[in-house]
């Protein structure tokens, strides 16, 4: 039994040789249908979007660099600099990208079934809180540091899992958009940091500043590999990749964010992934809050992870939910984001206009994100 | 001015703060265009209206450059997802992200400077009414305009041929389309006033209500007026109450702090966000089968 050709190729007949197949099959091209297809309006008109929108967000850019009288093209260079030709920036981007590339997973795995995660800056926090409970209040200096930071880990992703799958929960149960009860979770858990810090947690020997005591040496993620928490992100991330693509969960959940009906039907348990689906998610922005309040930081602070939740969900946006294409996302984004002290340091910018920049570079792409086809 | 009274005054006008952008919201998301970054267009109509107001020394020309400023950003929205097609929920969270940015490199030169607020002004007639005149009749005359505005909202979409355009094009827009008119225009416009609004209701926040300037000062009402139209089931008078329970609940952590009643700041200050929470899970079901079509696909995430 000859194997049968695939749908829209001529077979190749017994005996032909290569060269006259290949020609017949030239033969079947319209030049006319190229031509078409290379100037077509659309073809064109989606390429001058694209350039248009990137020069639009670099001449955005450059104009509010410039009201507040610094250069642009200085600006420009300093974020090159300090993003790339630094030598010592790799161990700074690679820090920042610990929460980030946790968190803009965080928002993966859910939107891999279809839920919106935008609250990867309060499950961030929790898991912050959380692992501060365990440093200071749960394990005394006493314990061994692996266990210890085991424990704390475990701590921030049991909270941040907790945090995340109420939301989903409440939009199974209740319809309650997910989207927006994760927005709103957000600045209760804000809140609930700063009562923490200002009163029951403030460090009374402190310098008046609200923030927690310094965490013991066994609660401090040691310096190896630069920063121990790196490695601890990595190994997740990859494991997360591995999780999503190669297991039967994570096939799952492709499915019910596909066609949540189509899942029901086929008997999948819909409910139920939906909510592990959030959860896995905020326990992976938990140990990301973990990892940055152990590894960086060493006590906890007011406003620690500003908008790290945010920067994340977009640089998932821009990976396109693809968990490889979502770490890289992350990491560029790291490298973006910490030019900010710098220029505020050098051109006396305020620390969010890096967020400017964040944004615009997910502008272009989501003007060009959606289908071409339109219904009307 | 006993506590309870006063809750309710600083109610109305902090209320006010989320009325407008909601009822923007509701007029976006009837045409079926949820827009996250009402927040951001509320950010943007703050500095907006207290950098013109500062500017001028008019806060009324503010208010013309807060209603600018968010129509631009609710523009760029209408732009994005009606005519490139992108994710409505992403899109508006960038735009957020692009205001909080903005506002806060350009705002820096705004944050010690002074404008004269809008004028309180009471009512004649009304304002004399006991009680009553004081909680609702003696405030700036944006409130007012809010008042009048709820009625007129509901009334176009209600009972007049351009709002039922509207709702149809958030139901079905094919068939608004092949009733010959142009659903893609009807969005671009809906989202582009729903942005104004939301700038009108930075304006109050700015110019009206706190009457000041700070780094991120819209603090999640953006996000709050959002929930606000979800559990009010896209309708104004619900949304007005909405609003104004939202606006008693921002009331409450200051007036029970000026009766030294002793709870922590901070967690008063979540008292807004947690009220809007619990609304929204408690109506959420109900309202579930009120969501206009094309909204209810935008905001599944199924396109």
């Amino acid at each position: 039994m000859s194997q049968t050709a695939p749908i829209g190729e001529p077979p190749r007949a017994t005996g032909e040789s290569a060269a006259s197949f290949a020609a017949r099959l030239a033969a079947r091209i319209d030049p006319a249908d190229v031509t078409r297809r290379l100037t077509s309006a659309s073809g064109w008109r989606r390429l001058l979007v694209a350039l248009g929108a990137y020069a639009a967000c670099l001449a955005l850019f450059s104009f509010v660099v410039w009201t507040q009288g610094a250069s642009p093209t200085g600006v420009y260079s300093s974020i090159y600099h300090s993003a790339i030709t630094d030598p010592g920036s790799i161990a700074q981007i690679f820090e920042r990208a610990v929460p980030f590339v946790l968190a803009a997973l965080a928002v993966t795995v859910p939107a891999r079934a279809g839920l919106v995660n935008v609250g990867g800056e309060g499950q961030l926090i929790i898991g912050a809180i959380a692992a501060t409970w365990v440093a200071l209040y749960l394990v005394g200096p006493g314990v061994p540091a692996p266990l210890a930071l085991v424990l704390m880990g475990v701590g921030a992703m049991m909270a941040g899992a907790l945090w995340a799958g109420l939301a989903a929960f409440l939009r199974v149960t209740m319809n309650a958009n997910e989207a927006v009860t994760t927005l709103l979770m957000n600045f209760v858990a804000n809140d609930i940091l700063l009562y923490l810090l200002y009163q029951p947690w403030k460090d009374p020997t402190g310098t008046g500043q609200p923030e927690s005591m310094p965490f013991g040496a066994n609660a401090t993620l040691p310096q190896v590999f630069g920063n121990l928490g790196v490695v601890v992100a990595l190994a997740v991330a990859a494991i997360v990749v591995l999780v999503l693509t190669k297991t039967g969960w994570g096939f799952a959940l492709r499915v019910v964010g596909g066609n949540q009906e189509a899942a029901r039907r086929a008997g999948l348990p819909v409910k139920r992934l939906l909510v592990s689906s959030m959860a896995a998610g905020g326990s992976l922005a938990g140990l990301g809050g973990m990892l940055y309040l152990a590894g960086t930081q060493t006590q906890l602070l007011p406003g620690a992870t500003a908008t790290f939740g945010y920067t994340a969900f977009l640089a998932s946006f821009l990976g396109r939910n693809q968990p490889v294409k979502v770490i890289f996302a992350a990491i560029l984004f790291a490298a973006i984001a910490i030019s900010a002290p710098g220029l505020q340091l050098v051109y006396g910018l305020d620390g969010n206009v890096v967020d400017i920049l964040l944004a615009l570079v997910v502008v272009a792409p989501l003007a060009l994100s959606g289908s071409r086809r339109s219904a009307y | 001015m006993n506590g309870i009274e006063q809750a309710l005054t600083t109610g109305i006008e902090g209320g006010t703060v989320i009325l407008f952008p909601a009822l923007g919201e509701l007029i976006g998301e009837r045409s079926g265009v949820v827009n996250l970054g009402t927040e951001g267009c509320m950010l943007a109509g703050a500095l907006g209206a207290y950098a013109v107001g500062a500017t001028t020394g008019s806060a009324w020309i503010g208010v013309l450059g807060g209603l600018a400023a968010g129509a631009v950003l609710g523009l760029a929205h209408a732009w994005m997802v009606v005519r490139r097609r992108a994710d409505q929920l992403a899109s508006g969270l960038v735009l957020w992200f692009l205001a909080v940015g903005i506002t806060s490199v350009l705002g820096t030169s705004f944050v010690s400077r002074t404008v004269a607020p809008l004028p309180v002004v009471r009512l004649p007639g009304l304002g004399s009414i006991p009680w009553l005149g004081t909680i609702l009749f003696d405030h700036d005359p944006l409130v007012y305009v809010s008042y009048a505005l709820v009625p007129v909202v509901w009334w176009v979409l209600f009972r007049t041929r351009v709002g039922l355009v509207l709702r149809a094009t958030g139901e079905r827009p094919e068939v608004v389309a092949v009733a010959g008119r142009r659903p893609d225009l009807v969005q671009l416009a809906a989202v582009t006033l729903g942005g104004a609004l939301g700038g009108l209701g930075g304006a109050q926040l700015s110019v009206g209500y706190v009457d000041n300037w700070f780094d991120n000062m819209t603090n999640g009402y953006g996000f709050i007026a959002v929930a606000v139209v979800l559990f009010a089931a896209w309708r104004p008078l619900w949304v007005l109450v909405g609003s104004y329970m939202f606006g008693v609940a921002l009331a409450a952590a200051s007036v029970l702090q000026a009766h030294n009643i002793s709870v922590n700041q901070y967690l008063l200050d979540s008292l807004p966000y947690l009220v809007t929470l619990v609304a929204l899970i408690v109506f959420a079901r109900r309202g579930g089968a009120r969501t206009p079509e094309g909204l209810a696909r935008a905001l599944n995430n199924t396109t």
